[in-house]
């Protein structure tokens, strides 16, 4: 009996333990193509229930991003805004654009998690043609990456809220 | 064959062997193996930032831990020589059953945790999302089944321990682990996040299960038969030594290659149309002869029993030798023994065989009944021939200072006890007694050698 509890007391402390370590904010791994595990994830987003998975737009993730160059007319001046974060039955996905005008410069993403391994090696493969895909189509208007279905439909709903800020259809 | 067995002192088999991998270090290799598991999981991981990632990973911890520590209790089953001589059978099978409770446990953490950490991480309710891992994630259905089937194994064997169940069923159950352990191995790639994006690491952990499968193959299916084509054993003669013991000597070809040692046993496979379906370990009651083993076993069950009708001439497929309850655990000169009821037999072997000078050995036999002493003719001989001493301890056990085993009559037998090696053998209460007193004694516990038969 003594031993039970001994193992069960020592098991939850090393759990605990480690986990700990791990809490510390580390920042993103510079190696890591991808913000897969990196940044503070779970947004407030309240998901109604994901039907089928093609994930709900929700929360207020734009909403500083456009106040604060709302003032001011579509300039030249370079604009970074936030989309969505949307919720799919693999993950989360949330993307960020940069814009000059009408055109996009850049795109990254601010979430792309994974609820699990598998999803996450899909991810990690998926994410890099749907970010070229963006910047070579100037739009949300791009093809849906074969066996990342749920990523990309996900992606696409992020980053059209995103773009819908700016006035890109 | 006569019946009459002049002791004689044993032909030296074989050159001396290390007593293999000590206790500490076989413990501090899994430890270190254990710790580079969980290095694993701490450079796959960045941040831990909510409760959903918490518990999510202490699933992964737990399910690697669950992993490695399954090929962990094959190994230590898998019946190495090194092991079996280094750590010995009987505490090898302690660490497997203590492992085993532990390593259920760990597996049914890492279910319960991960189901929850992915229902905080995603929303949702831990009903929903037990559904969605088992229809959508690949081969987490296998690996459910598998926990089911190592759960139920492990309420199998709480039962066995209670003796509510025959050792035969225990046992047929216990092979489902097994299948456990293939059908969980899908998933650990398939979904584990260690392993999904990491070759190296999925390399090293398929190498560390093929290893232990390779072990296992080799150790208890292909020695087992190499030896038997090989040794061709055959009872050669069956000897009633009381009313409820039998001693059977077994002969064969080029038995000093078997490197067996006093003090060791063989699971002995009769094939007679009763008895071949059951391998059961008898310990060699005199040491090994270049042409024969002796095993001296009591009728306690219904397979013991039919021992005494063998015939002659029956072949005999024996798995071994195992144990590590040998001569060259002793680290002092002089060496008590002290044997109970049947535990006499290994005892019997080490006492005929085992380094010692006149008056450096004696043995203490302690029985419940004048007519369980065994083989007290041969005691008697092998006692006279190396100037050793025996001492029958007869009755039943007794409170207090008048016990056979109690410290104040074990000081009186043997007034240097405290300066020797002790081997232990027989009931388990009989140990527990004995070893309470030897410790009383001033005997450390590192001097104090015993086997126990209960695995």
């Amino acid at each position: 009996m003594k031993r039970v509890i001994l193992s069960v007391v020592g098991t939850v402390a090393g759990l605990v333990a480690l986990l700990s370590f791990k809490a510390q904010g580390h920042p993103l791994p510079t190696a890591g193509p991808l913000p897969s595990a990196g940044l503070p994830a779970p947004s407030p987003t309240p998901a109604p229930s994901n039907s089928a998975g093609s994930g709900a737009t929700s929360g207020p993730g734009s909403q500083s991003a456009a106040k604060g160059s709302g003032g001011t007319s579509a300039a030249s001046a370079a604009r970074t805004v936030m989309g969505n974060a949307v919720e799919t039955q693999y993950g989360i996905v949330q993307v960020q654009v940069t814009v000059t005008g009408t055109h996009i410069d850049n795109v990254s993403f601010v979430q792309l998690q994974a609820f699990d391994g598998r999803s996450q090696q899909i991810n990690s493969q998926a994410a890099p043609i749907l970010l070229q895909e963006t910047v070579a189509a100037q739009s949300a208007h791009i093809d849906s990456v074969s066996g990342a279905t749920f990523t990309s439909d996900g992606y696409v709903q992020s980053l059209q809220s995103a773009l819908d800020q700016v006035g890109i259809r | 064959m006569s019946t009459s067995v002049t002791p004689q002192r044993a032909a030296p088999i074989g050159p001396a062997l290390a007593p293999g991998f000590t206790p500490g270090l076989v413990l501090a290799a899994i430890g270190v193996g254990g710790c580079a598991v969980i290095a694993l999981w701490w450079q796959d991981t960045f941040l831990v930032h909510g409760l959903g990632d918490w518990l999510t990973n202490a699933g992964r911890i737990t399910g690697l831990l669950a992993g490695y520590a399954v090929v962990v209790l094959l190994a230590l089953m898998a019946r190495v020589p090194a092991l079996e001589r280094g750590v010995g059978t009987d505490r090898l099978a302690r660490w497997h059953a203590m492992g085993g409770r532990y390593t259920v446990s760990l597996a049914v953490a890492h279910t319960v945790l991960i189901i929850w950490g992915y229902a905080v991480t995603g929303h949702t309710n831990v009903v929903h999302e037990t559904a969605t891992q088992l229809t959508t994630y690949p081969d987490v259905l296998m690996a459910t089944v598998a926990l089911g089937l190592l759960v139920a194994v492990g309420v199998a064997s709480a039962r066995a321990a209670r003796r509510r169940l025959r050792y035969e069923t225990w046992h047929f159950i216990h092979l489902y682990t097994y299948v456990a352990i293939a059908l969980a191995f899908a998933h650990q790639f398939a979904t584990g996040a260690d392993f999904v994006n990491n070759t190296k690491a999925r390399v090293l952990w398929s190498a560390m299960y093929i290893a232990v499968a390779a072990l296992l193959v080799w150790y208890r299916v292909c020695v087992p038969v190499r030896d038997a084509l090989w040794h061709r054993l055959r009872v050669v003669n069956v000897v009633r030594e009381s009313a409820d013991i039998v001693s059977i000597w077994i002969g064969g070809r080029d038995l000093p290659s078997l490197r067996a040692e006093p003090g060791q046993f063989f699971r002995w496979r009769f094939l007679t149309r009763e008895l071949w379906w059951a391998a059961n370990p008898y310990s060699l009651s005199a040491a090994p002869r270049h042409d024969l083993l002796r095993i001296t076993v009591k009728a306690s069950g219904a397979h013991s029993a039919a021992l005494f009708g063998l015939q002659p001439g029956t072949r005999v497929f024996a798995e071994g030798p195992y144990g590590g309850f040998i001569a060259a655990r002793r680290r002092r000169r002089r060496v008590l023994m002290i044997a109970g009821g049947v535990g006499i037999t290994p005892l019997r072997a080490l006492f005929e065989s085992i380094p010692a000078d006149a008056g450096e050995l004696t043995l203490l036999y302690r029985t419940a009944t004048p007519d369980d002493v065994v083989l007290r003719h041969e005691l008697d001989g092998i006692a006279r021939y190396r100037g050793a001493q025996v001492h029958y301890l007869v009755g039943p056990p007794r409170p207090g200072p008048n016990d056979h085993l109690s410290p104040q009559r074990l000081r009186h037998l043997v007034p240097d006890v405290a300066e020797r090696d002790v081997f232990l053998c027989g009931p388990e209460l009989m140990m527990a007694a004995a070893e309470r007193s030897l410790r009383q004694l001033g005997v450390p516990a590192r001097h104090i050698h015993h086997e126990s038969f209960v695995f």
